[in-house]
Formats: C-alpha cells, sequence, structure tokens
C-alpha cells in the first residue's frame, strides 16, 4: 500500500514538472505583456516540429544538443517578429485585449492546419532524449522523467530569481506593474514586450520539443495544452512563476490521486471544480497579483 | 475532296459530339470521410481502400465503359450539421451514385443519408448506427454496414482470448477503454462476457483520449497482477504511451489492445519493442502471408503504392466499393437503386477471400470471406494467429509467450 | 442598424423561392441563421457588455440538450420544450454569471470556458446519462417540432427555414431593442467608465447579470432548436469547430457593432463552404484571413463601412 502511494506521488511529480513546464511561458508572458495568446499551444508544437525537422529528415549532427542550441534563437526571433509585427500594432486600442485573443485565435487555426499541410496530419514521433531507467528498490523511474522534473523546476526557479534579483528582471517586472511608469523612467517599453513574447515563444518552445519526445507531436492538440496552460496559470495566479509552480504541483497531485483512487474520468471534472472553487474564494489565484 | 469533306464532318460531329460525350463519361461516387481534425488518420485509411479500388476499375475500361469520379467531402469532427450537409451535398447536389464511407458519424449519418436511396456504405461498428437502422428498415434500405459493431467483434476478441494456447495464472482482467460508443461496447461485451466465465473484471477503467500519463492505473495494475490487460483506444498516442509505461515494471499479463493495434503509428513507432501484443481487425487481410494468391498479389499492390501494411478498413473499403461496382454491373444502371441496393442485398460478391455477404441489419457480418482478424506482433509485424468464424488458427502462425512475461 | 437587419432578413427571406429545392443550401441558410443570433449574443455579451465570456457555446449546448431530454425523455410536445430550453438555459446563465462577474477579464473568460470544458465528460459519464443525454452516443431520434398540426424538421427545410427565419427576427429585435434601450446606454456608460457610471447610480451588476439572462436565454432557445432541427445530437458539437466559428463571425463583423456580427456570419459561412473543397487548406486561410482582418479591419465590415460611407453619423 505504502508503495502504492509512493507511485502515485511520483506520478503526481511527474505531471508537475510536465504542467510547470507548460505553463510557464504563458505565466511569462501573460503577466508582463497581458497579452492571451490562443496560439500559445501551437508555438508548442512548433517547438516539437522544428526538433522533429532537425532529428528526423535532416538527421542533424549531436542529436538533442543541437537542437536545443539551435531552437533558441530560431524561437527568439520567431516570438521576437511575431509580437512586433502582429500583437504590438493592436496595443493602441482600448479594447486590445480582445483584438490580440481574437488575433491569436487566427493564427493557431493558420499555425495548425499549416502545420497539417506541411507535416501532414498524423501524429510524430520523437526519438527519445534520454534513455534508460532508475531502479530504487519497488520504484522505477524513467531518466527522461527525472531529465524534465530537473529542468522544468530549475527553469522556472532560475527565472524567478531573474526577474527578481537581475537589473533585466526588475525592468520586466516594472513594465508588468506599470507600463506608462515603467517608459517614463527610460525602460524601453517596447522592447521589453517584445523581449518577453519573445522569451516565452523559448520556454514554451522548448517545453513542447522536451514534452513531445514523452509522448507525440500532434497538429490538434494545440488547443488542449493551451488550456491546460491557461488552468495552471489561472490557478497559481497570472504573472507569478512562483505561484505557476505551485499550481503545476498541485493540480500534478490532485490529477494523480483523483485517476488512482476515483477513476481517470474524473480528473477533468476534480480539476475545473478546484480550479473554480479557488477563484470564487481568492479570485486573483493562489499568488497572483492584480 | 470527297475524304475532306468526310474528314471535315467527321471532325465536326466529333468535336460537337465529343465534349457531350466525355462529360457523360463518369460516374460519380461520394466519399465523405475525416480530411481534417482528429479522425484524419482513420478517414486516410479508408480513402486509400476506395482509391485503389476506383483507380483499378478506371484502369481497366471504368464501370459501364464509363470512368468513376471521386467527390470527397470533409466531414471533419462529424458534427451532427456537417453530417447532414455531406449527405445533402454529395446526394442531394452532386447526385451521386453511391457514398462510401469509413466513421461516419456513429448514428447521425444513418439519418442523414437515409432520406436518399443510394448505397451507403459506413463502418461506423457502433450499436446506435444498428439501432437507426433498426428504427426503419424499409427507409435506411440503402444503409450497409461494412464490419461489425463493437459488441460483436468484442465477442469475437473474447472468443480468441479463450483459445490462446496459453496456461492463464489467474483468472483477473483488467479493462481500459475510452468514454465513446466504441469503447463502451468492446468494454462492457468483454466484462460480460468474463464473468460468465467465472473471472474477475479487477479493474473497469473509462479513460478520456489524451491520456497519456498512465501511473495511477498501473500502480493499481501492478497490485492486481492480471492474467489479461485489455485496453481498448482507437488511437495511437494513447496505447504507445501506456505500453511504455507498462513495459518499465511489466506484470506478467497478456496484452491484449483489440482494435488500438491496427493505427499505423503504433508499430511504426514501437517496432519490435511492441511484439507480444496481441490485437484484432474486422474485415482484415491476414498478414504477413495473403490467404491465396489474387489476395497476396493485392496486397503486394498496395504496399507498393502506399509504402505500408493494411490497416484496418482499406481491404474492406476497397471490397465495398468492388461490390458495389459488380453490382451496378449486373443491373446496367448506376442510378436504378432499388435494384442496385436489392442486387447487393441478395447477391453477394465474390471478394478476394471468397464470397461476402451481407447478413442481419445489412452488416457484413465476420464471415470466412471477410474474417476478424486476430494478429500478435511478432518481428515488429501484425501476424495473424487467428480468423473468426469460426475460430480457427491461421496458416501455422503460433502465439508466442510475450517476452515480460516470466515463468 | 434597422437598415442592415431589415435589409438581410428581406433578402434572407425571399432566398427559399430560389434555392427551396437545394437542400444543401437551405441547410445552410438554416445555420446561417442559428448561428448568426448565437453570435449576435456572443457579441452583445461580448462587445457591448464588454464580458469577456467564453460560454456561449456551453449555453448553445446546454439548450440543445435540455431541449432534446425533454423532447425525448419527457415527451414534452417540442414547441414547450425549446421555449423551456431556453428558460433553464437562461437560469444557468444567471448562475454562471454571479461569481463571474467579481472577477477580471480574462478570468471570466477562464470561469465560462471552464463551464463549457466540463460539460464534455459530464454529458459523457454517468450523471450524464442518468439525466438522459445518451452518454458519448448523443441523442439519436429527436422528434420534429408540432405546430398547429404541421410538423416542422429537416425533412421539410422551407417551412422550417420560414420558422427559424421568424424566430430569429424576434430575437434580433429584442437584442436590437436592449442595445438602443436605456439599457444600452447604461452598458456603453459602463464600458467607457465604469467608476463615473457606477456613481450616477447604474448598477453594473444588475445589468450584467440581465445580459447573461437574455443571452444565455436565447442561445439556449436556438440550442434547442438546433436540437429538433438536426434531429441528433452528440458532444461533438463541444468541439472547437463551432467556438472558432464564432469568434470568427464576431471578427468579420465587428466586434461590438451589432448588426455587423450577422453580416459576419454570412460572410464566415460562405467563405467556409466555397473554400471546403480545399480540404485542409480552408482553416489556414480563415486563420490567415482573421489575423490579417484583426490588424487591418479593426471593427470588421461595419467599421469599413463606417469609414467609407456618409452613414457615419447614424452608428457614431
Amino acid at each position: 500500500m505504502v508503495f502504492e502511494i509512493i507511485d502515485v506521488i511520483i506520478s503526481g511529480l511527474i505531471n508537475g514538472s510536465v504542467y510547470a513546464l507548460m505553463a510557464v511561458g504563458l505565466t511569462l508572458v501573460y503577466g508582463v505583456t497581458k497579452a492571451f495568446n490562443f496560439a500559445y499551444g501551437s508555438f508548442y508544437n512548433m517547438g516539437g516540429y522544428f526538433a522533429w525537422m532537425l532529428l528526423i529528415p535532416l538527421g542533424i549532427i549531436g542529436g538533442y544538443f543541437s537542437v536545443f542550441f539551435a531552437a533558441i534563437p530560431v524561437l527568439f526571433a520567431v516570438g521576437y517578429l511575431l509580437e512586433k509585427v502582429l500583437v504590438s500594432p493592436l496595443r493602441k486600442y482600448d479594447d486590445w485585449e480582445m483584438k490580440v485573443m481574437m488575433l491569436t485565435l487566427g493564427l493557431s487555426l493558420f499555425m495548425d492546419f499549416g502545420y497539417q499541410t506541411i507535416f501532414g496530419p498524423r501524429i510524430k514521433s520523437l526519438p527519445g532524449m534520454i534513455e534508460g531507467t532508475l531502479e530504487i528498490g519497488q520504484v522505477v523511474l524513467f531518466h527522461q522523467d527525472i531529465a524534465i522534473f530537473i529542468l522544468s523546476v530549475g527553469g522556472m526557479l532560475c527565472f524567478g530569481w531573474i526577474l527578481k534579483n537581475t537589473r533585466t528582471g526588475m525592468a520586466v517586472q516594472a513594465v508588468a506593474q506599470n507600463p506608462a511608469g515603467a517608459q517614463i523612467v527610460g525602460i524601453p517599453k517596447d522592447f521589453i514586450f517584445a523581449a518577453t513574447f519573445a522569451i516565452s515563444t523559448i520556454m514554451v518552445g522548448l517545453g513542447g520539443i522536451l514534452l513531445c519526445q514523452k509522448t507525440f507531436v500532434d497538429p490538434m492538440g494545440s488547443t488542449d495544452i493551451m488550456i491546460k496552460a491557461w488552468v495552471i496559470t489561472a490557478f497559481g495566479g497570472m504573472g507569478s512563476i512562483s505561484g505557476s509552480l505551485y499550481a503545476a504541483f498541485i493540480l500534478g497531485m490532485l490529477e494523480a490521486f483523483v485517476g488512482w483512487h476515483f477513476g481517470m474520468i474524473y480528473v477533468q471534472i476534480a480539476t475545473l471544480t478546484l480550479l473554480l472553487v479557488t477563484l470564487a474564494v481568492r479570485p486573483r489565484g493562489l499568488m497572483g497579483r492584480e | 475532296m470527297k475524304t475532306l469533306k468526310f474528314l471535315a464532318a467527321s471532325l465536326a460531329i466529333f468535336m460537337f459530339v465529343g465534349p457531350w460525350a466525355f462529360a457523360a463519361e463518369t460516374i460519380k461516387i461520394g466519399v465523405p470521410l475525416a480530411m481534417t481534425g482528429a479522425y484524419a488518420g482513420s478517414g486516410d485509411n479508408y480513402w486509400k481502400g476506395i482509391e485503389m479500388a476506383t483507380n483499378e476499375i478506371n484502369q481497366s475500361g471504368g464501370l459501364l465503359g464509363k470512368q468513376i469520379e471521386i467527390i470527397r467531402f470533409d466531414s471533419q469532427e462529424f458534427a451532427p450539421e456537417i453530417v447532414m450537409q455531406g449527405a445533402d451535398y454529395l446526394c442531394g447536389k452532386m447526385k451521386v451514385a453511391s457514398i462510401h464511407a469509413g466513421w461516419a458519424g456513429w448514428g447521425q449519418d444513418i439519418r442523414a443519408y437515409g432520406k436518399y436511396d443510394a448505397p451507403f456504405f459506413c463502418d461506423d461498428g457502433a450499436m446506435p448506427s444498428v439501432d437507426v437502422y433498426k428504427s426503419d428498415p424499409e427507409k435506411y434500405y440503402n444503409t450497409y454496414f461494412i464490419t461489425d459493431t463493437g459488441g460483436d467483434q468484442a465477442n469475437s476478441m473474447f472468443n480468441m482470448l479463450t483459445a490462446l494456447p496459453y496456461e492463464y495464472p489467474n483468472k483477473k482482467i483488467v479493462i481500459i477503454n475510452t468514454d465513446d460508443t466504441w469503447g463502451m461496447e468492446v468494454g462492457d461485451t468483454l466484462s460480460k462476457q468474463f464473468k460468465k466465465i467465472g473471472w474477475k473484471v479487477a479493474i473497469r477503467e473509462t479513460v478520456p483520449y489524451g491520456t497519456n500519463e498512465w501511473g495511477p492505473i498501473l500502480t493499481k495494475v501492478r497490485r492486481i497482477n492480471p492474467a489479461i490487460i485489455h485496453i481498448e483506444i482507437p488511437s495511437s498516442q494513447e496505447v504507445i504511451t501506456f505500453f511504455r509505461q507498462f513495459i518499465k515494471r511489466p506484470t506478467n499479463s497478456i496484452l491484449s489492445y483489440g482494435w488500438s493495434i491496427t493505427p499505423l503509428e503504433v508499430l511504426s513507432t514501437m517496432g519490435k519493442n511492441a511484439d507480444g501484443i496481441v490485437g484484432e481487425m474486422p474485415a482484415g487481410m491476414p498478414a504477413p502471408v495473403a490467404p491465396n494468391a489474387k489476395a497476396q498479389a493485392w496486397v503486394d499492390k498496395y504496399m507498393d503504392i502506399y509504402k505500408h501494411s493494411i490497416p484496418a478498413g482499406s481491404w474492406i473499403a476497397y471490397t465495398a466499393v468492388m461490390a458495389w461496382a459488380d453490382a451496378v454491373t449486373a443491373v446496367g444502371d448506376e442510378y436504378n437503386f432499388k435494384a442496385v441496393n436489392k442486387h447487393l442485398k441478395e447477391a453477394g460478391y465474390e471478394g478476394l477471400q471468397g464470397r461476402i455477404k451481407f447478413g442481419e441489419n445489412n452488416t457484413w457480418h465476420a464471415q470466412p470471406a471477410a474474417p476478424i482478424v486476430h494478429y500478435q506482433v511478432q518481428n515488429g509485424q501484425l501476424v495473424a494467429l487467428y480468423t473468426d468464424p469460426p475460430i480457427k488458427p491461421y496458416k501455422d502462425y503460433k502465439f508466442q509467450v510475450p517476452r515480460w512475461i516470466k515463468k | 442598424m434597422i437598415l442592415i437587419l431589415g435589409g438581410f432578413y428581406c433578402v434572407m427571406g425571399i432566398l427559399p423561392l430560389f434555392f427551396g429545392n437545394t437542400a444543401h443550401i437551405m441547410n445552410i441558410l438554416i445555420m446561417i441563421l442559428i448561428w448568426a443570433v448565437v453570435a449576435s449574443c456572443w457579441d452583445v455579451i461580448m462587445g457591448f457588455a464588454g464580458i469577456f465570456s467564453f460560454g456561449q457555446v456551453a449555453f448553445y449546448v446546454i439548450g440543445a440538450y435540455a431541449g432534446a431530454i425533454l423532447s425525448v425523455s419527457l415527451d414534452i410536445p417540442p414547441v414547450f420544450a425549446i421555449i423551456v430550453a431556453g428558460v433553464v438555459t437562461g437560469m444557468l446563465g444567471v448562475l454562471v454569471g454571479l461569481p463571474c462577474l467579481k472577477l477580471a477579464g480574462p478570468y471570466v473568460a477562464l470561469v465560462t470556458f471552464a463551464v463549457h470544458m466540463t460539460l464534455i465528460p459530464f454529458l459523457k459519464g454517468p450523471l450524464g446519462r442518468a439525466i438522459g443525454s445518451g452518454g458519448s452516443q448523443g441523442i439519436l431520434t429527436i422528434p420534429p417540432i408540432n405546430l398547429l398540426g404541421f410538423a416542422f424538421s429537416s425533412e421539410q427545410l422551407v417551412p422550417f427555414f420560414y420558422l427559424t427565419l421568424f424566430l430569429t427576427i424576434i430575437c434580433t429585435l429584442i437584442l436590437a431593442l436592449i442595445i438602443k434601450s436605456y439599457w444600452g446606454t447604461a452598458f456603453l456608460a459602463l464600458k467607457d467608465s465604469e467608476n463615473f457610471a457606477t456613481s450616477l447610480g447604474i448598477s453594473a451588476f444588475r445589468y450584467k447579470l440581465m445580459v447573461f439572462a437574455i443571452t444565455s436565454f436565447i442561445t439556449g432557445l436556438f440550442g434547442a432548436l438546433y436540437a429538433h432541427y438536426v434531429g441528433m445530437l452528440s458532444t461533438k458539437m463541444l468541439s472547437m469547430d463551432v467556438f472558432t466559428i464564432l469568434m470568427i463571425m464576431m471578427v468579420i463583423g465587428g466586434i461590438g457593432k451589432y448588426p455587423g456580427v450577422v453580416v459576419g456570419a454570412v460572410i464566415t459561412v460562405t467563405i467556409s463552404q466555397l473554400l471546403a473543397p480545399l480540404g485542409m487548406y480552408r482553416p489556414l486561410i480563415m486563420g490567415a484571413m482573421v489575423v490579417i482582418l484583426v490588424l487591418f479591419l479593426r471593427d470588421g465590415v461595419i467599421g469599413l463601412a463606417q469609414k467609407i460611407s456618409p452613414l457615419q453619423r447614424k452608428f457614431g
């Protein structure tokens, strides 16, 4: 019985790190730019397809190392350009939040079906990054899962630290809290918006690469990814990285335990109920500030 | 001069009659499939069979001397009004002579196409579809189900599992299925059948599509150590991730994948790792060696064109087109729907594996000429162990105890 | 506004004369009408009252299922079933609206979308089946609407079209009235400057709740109408397709510019049908269209018309 619970806890931790990886990009971009990116899931898949393209048809040497190396600048560029060309022109309107939402909805349609046109509608499998398992007594862990856990938690903590303790990080926070004020003080607001969007694209893209090799690259899966990230971000509090981290693990654990005790079919209802109850009591989410 | 006049006249006549002749030279068939969206993969499988049959007919002179023209319709995700639109577009507007579909709407399609008379071939594999047919067999007389329902296929799976030359260490079975019609039908049927012979359904778990983290379920499975784990999810992602996580610390269980073994990605992704898993394909073409020379030639041709092994649906969709063409040839007029439907229902068709006949509820029930084939993955390939009905071993292929089962 | 609406409905009214015999086109026309109303409701909530609700599709489906269950399981004559379904949905709308109004923008979207998301496992699962939703099979035999001895259903498309047109005109008038009335001005005031408006005694809460109630009622009503039209329901209605297409209608028509969304509905469905033979390229092109439209044609078709027409003053 004890081992079962340990197993379930481990499942919960795995879930949590996966969710953390999925959500961090959204929390960042929403927290700072307040732009709701409907195409978030499509960016996730962009990472997956990028990796697939490099690894399979092009057979790049150096495996995943090269993929990550190449992905970072490409994702940054794509994110930056998209923000500059598509998002910032909308900022001057009053209802720009809605406009951004609509635009990114269109963008996600375009990207998703673009993928289907170029790569075909079937799912794609990425070769595993790290093979092998680790056995500790009765418990068996995939090296892959351990790596994902370390990278996601580490990445988020690192990020949180950068935001709080470096000049750039504080500039980003300033822009998030008060764009006009930040500009007055000399912080290049537009650049920060674009850069944040770009960095969040990198994070969601990398998250996509990591997670797609655990599962698959699914062109129709983008909405689910976006919804998951959205739920976690809202639960944790929009704009709070530590909040998202807690949220990811709480929800991951909830899923594991509800799935184990009641059955997988109740997981979604449980998650949504928890979310709704939390928002009813604490509309800002766990650690949101607004 | 006379010759010239003759030639000019012939040319004129040709030019006048020619385009008309060419224009009238096609017989249209409607093909509503999921071209985009979550079901596109399966839609693609049926498409290949239909396309292959059509090309074959066209290349050998056409049907009644005319070429067959395919009119496609994207059923997307089978929202009710889209299914209806498809029917009205294909039958009402384009006036096709028959409709060939695979998964078509699980009940909504029967109603939509029942308004018309053109033969409608579908492969929903679902009781609700058959129920709609049964509610008014006269109105829906033009509907043809090219495979059995989930319940009937599950009975066959049960037959296979109890016929395996393998001694089960206990009488516990774990059943995992999706929350849609197919999953529920198969799950319910297997559950009922195993309970009847004194087994215990230790876990019956219904999961949504998209479940990729199997930890909680596998934890319970490992505690129970069932003799059989049956997982019925007609989609590749979930069953692949399940296997990967299962094999990390496997139990001494037979893994029965049912129809879930058929999506192409399952084998193409797992390859030899999947060795040992058993599954089934309705109206299947046994592999790796076909039952007879003609069938083998067909298999070779398919693999030559499409470069992969035969997925579920391709062969039977091909056969449906051929059977319809056969009926039209016998009747002589593709639009004489009453006669064509009568011929289809009564005459049977000589397919690659024998003579196929529609049975109760206008269904091509599993029969020797269109059997349910039970496979095991061996060496990264689907190898037919049994055909059903009647359940009997196929050629000399033997069941191999999966590598993860320790004595 | 009246001009556009009037023109639109007159044209729609005579279309069956040309297309009455083509089932395919009549289907599309009926769906345009139904969706135009649902999209209009969404437009009123989002564009007009400024509430970021993502629950419109959920209410549509709730109305559809409620209507179907009432007709099938409880044998209530469809005419009443549809109206009751509308009322039920309206009440649920209020229930959902209550907590929403305390939340900020994207949170409202999330909560309302959560309703949408919860519907799927609910309808498919044991709870849903208990009230007659048919689980994952859906409901397959919904009876036609019997009014004054005449059966309206998808078997007789032209009469059904006129029934729908009739209901559409009524609901549209209701929506138009809301916008043009005192309530309408109140909303505009709330949108422009909530604090000031509140200081004048305008209760944001009450008005927003009213909007939730009315739009949910209408949406539910039309959902039930849809159910009796297609005669069969399944949870496939909850896929993102409907959501996306409704949003596109609003983008094309112009959010917040009322009759725009109706025009948007026609344009969207027409383009969608025209592009249909292109299979996979259709959503691709539509997605690109949306992006371009949002960037360059900020208020959709109505915005364009406003810019180039001297009627500018009338809408201003």
